[in-house]
């Protein structure tokens, strides 16, 4: 059971003109926990990522995050939010950009600034920089300035995309850590493998969420060997949903 | 080599440009506005000048020619033509009327005028004029000796005549008509680069900063930290004030070079307090962050970035009274002159520079020049709505 609601949207609804990015997305998410919002491109989940922490407002419907209405500016100083591309100045170095976004969210913790590198393991290239840096090191450090101000909720957006298979596992092993550390994780991604490491799934199509739960429920439901099987299956029940 | 290739190539490169509008439009009518405005401007009939006139020349009455005022047909000579507005004046209003700017320059006959020039052969104009425009002070200057120089012709056929000509007739060329001018402000010493010099100073420190601004803020979009800073408690007027801070504090370093650097190496002459100039760069150069951040919402790439600099900085040239008194344009241009804010700074940075005028006197612009700063802070402010909450 779910200890403490960290997240908690309620018939949530974005409509960008004619497109329902997001249609009716009940979530309710729990401290310490990784929960992955899995679906194809354009399925809404960088939509709905974006809705929660307060950059784009909701159509209808209401988000509580830590037990606030979003939006809510304050909050976001206990948030970490990763974008799909590394968002970085290019002109500064690794640990400068670290700092900068801690410091914009209230944290002045030079400590907590190395321990969110040394978490990434970074610490032989924080004078580097971004410019120098590899395309890994780039995601890295994205996920190091997400971090460094130690927030009760990361939203991650894709973010093992374009990431070698290796340090894929590298970040999978961080956001595990994460977890037991009590930060809870929103990730987003297509690949379902990823998926498979999640404490629970929420399939997203079209907007809407198809089904959820942790991947072996998912599977076991549909009597499906793979995940992407089982999200196969939940996609055909909606689509006969649609045409009903 | 491949011409194929390469023509397909030149249509990509073509295709890319049509694609962008604003591209286009730019091509065509930027040029053409810049040239039309430059050629209304230079072309422009100058205007009528207000010249203040103090008679109490009492005249003198010869017999030969009988009653004679040289004063009044100085006067009724300049009259004739259409280049002054004439004003009236008792000898105690001049400063007050130079001061305020309604007249231009004075000029002044007193009671012995006419007696004088009988017993010196010569007419001494006394001129009095405002100085802190040099090219208006020179064209005044010539253009009341020479009025002086027509009446004195036409006095030919009179007793009169003879008289003032007897000098030249001795072989002495002594021009018959000398001008005393005296300047309040400035002086002879003044030249044109005394007149443009502030406006340099006002300009650059906008420009820099606003060209700084928009690219900073464009590649905060692009990038993509612009996501991530609205992902951050920080507002936006959090992140415009301290966009506006940390770039303003460039300009100020800047501007205060470029004043240094006029003051002491090309040296022009000022008269103000070097805070107050200061103090009105460092206003300007929140415009321009403020300018350069709006401006970058209209923009997609650096290219277009380069863009607005005929859009934005080109009428702030030409309009903002930079070189061209906004009294000299056509009346139809004047309105847009006092939506520049580069006007505003010009105005004051020439009255603390040229007429060594204090925060009592330019306030009024100074206040205007702040409320477009804080206008604009909002405007930026708001147009970051979209990006952060």
């Amino acid at each position: 059971m779910i200890s403490e609601l960290v997240l908690e949207t309620t018939e949530l609804q974005k409509h960008f003109g004619k497109i329902h990015a997001v249609d009716g997305v009940d979530l309710s998410i729990g401290s310490g926990e990784i929960y992955g919002l899995i679906g194809p491109n354009g399925s809404g989940k960088t939509t709905l990522i974006r809705l929660c922490l307060g950059l784009l407002h909701p159509t209808t419907g209401a988000i509580r995050l830590l037990g606030l209405n979003i939006p809510n500016k304050a909050i976001l100083a206990k948030v970490g939010y990763m974008t799909q591309a590394s968002a970085l100045y290019e002109e500064l170095t690794l640990r400068e950009n670290v700092a900068f976004f801690a410091e914009m969210c209230g944290s002045h913790e030079p400590a907590w600034i190395d321990e969110a590198i040394a978490l990434v393991d970074l610490q032989d290239r924080a004078h580097s920089f971004v410019r120098t840096l590899s395309g890994g090191m780039r995601q890295r450090t994205s996920l190091a300035c997400a971090l460094a101000h130690r927030p009760r909720l990361l939203l991650l957006d894709e973010p093992t995309v374009g990431v070698d298979p290796q340090l894929r596992a590298t970040f999978w092993s961080y956001f595990r850590r994460l977890a037991n550390s009590g930060v809870t994780l929103i990730v987003s991604s297509h690949v379902m493998d990823e998926a498979e490491r999640c404490d629970r799934l929420g399939f997203m199509r079209q907007g809407r969420l198809l089904a959820e739960g942790s991947s072996a429920e998912l599977r076991q439901r549909k009597g499906a060997n793979t995940l992407e099987e089982a999200f196969l299956k939940f996609a055909e029940d909606g689509n006969e949903g649609g045409q009903r | 080599m491949n011409t194929r290739r390469i023509l397909k190539l030149a249509v990509r490169v073509m295709q890319q440009v049509l694609r962008d509008r604003r591209t286009v439009a730019l091509i065509v009518f930027a040029p053409l506005t810049v040239l039309s405005l430059g050629a209304v401007l230079f072309r422009s009939k100058p205007v009528v000048v207000s010249l203040g006139v103090v008679n109490e020349d009492l005249g003198i009455s010869s017999p030969v020619a009988g009653s004679i005022n040289l004063g009044g047909r100085i006067v009724d000579e300049i009259a004739a033509g259409d280049s002054f507005r004439l004003v009236p004046l008792n000898r105690s209003e001049v400063e007050a009327r130079l001061r305020d700017g309604t007249v231009k320059a004075v000029l002044v006959f007193p009671e012995d005028f006419t007696a004088s020039f009988l017993k010196n052969r010569q007419v001494a104009l006394d001129l009095r004029l405002e100085g802190s425009e040099p090219t208006r002070s020179i064209s005044i200057t010539a253009y009341v000796t020479q009025a002086a120089m027509k009446t004195l012709a036409g006095l030919a056929g009179t007793g009169l005549g003879t008289l003032g000509s007897a000098p030249a007739a001795q072989g002495e060329s002594v021009l018959p008509v000398s001008v005393q001018a005296t300047y309040l402000y400035g002086g002879e010493q003044f030249d044109t680069m005394d007149y443009i010099a502030p406006v340099y100073i006002a300009l650059l420190g906008v420009f820099f900063v606003f060209l700084l601004a928009c690219i900073a803020f464009l590649r905060e979009r692009s990038q993509g930290t612009m996501e991530r800073l609205a992902a951050t408690p920080a507002s936006r007027f959090e992140i415009v004030l301290g966009y506006m801070l940390g770039l303003g504090l460039f300009g100020l370093i800047q501007v205060t070079l470029i004043l240094f650097f006029t003051v002491w190496v090309i040296g022009i002459h000022y008269n103000g307090s070097l805070a107050l100039i200061l103090l009105i760069v460092a206003i300007m150069a929140v415009v321009g962050v403020n300018l350069g951040i709006l401006a970058s919402a209209f923009a997609r790439t650096e290219f277009q970035v380069l863009q607005f600099i005929p859009l934005v900085l080109f009428p702030q040239v030409l309009l903002g009274g930079t070189f061209w008194p906004v009294a000299d344009m056509p009346t139809y241009l004047q309105p847009f002159a006092y939506a520049m804010p580069i006007y505003y700074a010009n105005v004051a940075l020439r009255d603390v520079m040229l007429k060594g005028w204090g925060l009592a006197e330019i306030w009024p612009n100074l206040a205007i020049l702040v409320g477009i700063g804080v206008v604009l802070v909002i405007l930026s402010a708001l147009m970051m709505r979209r990006e952060v909450a």
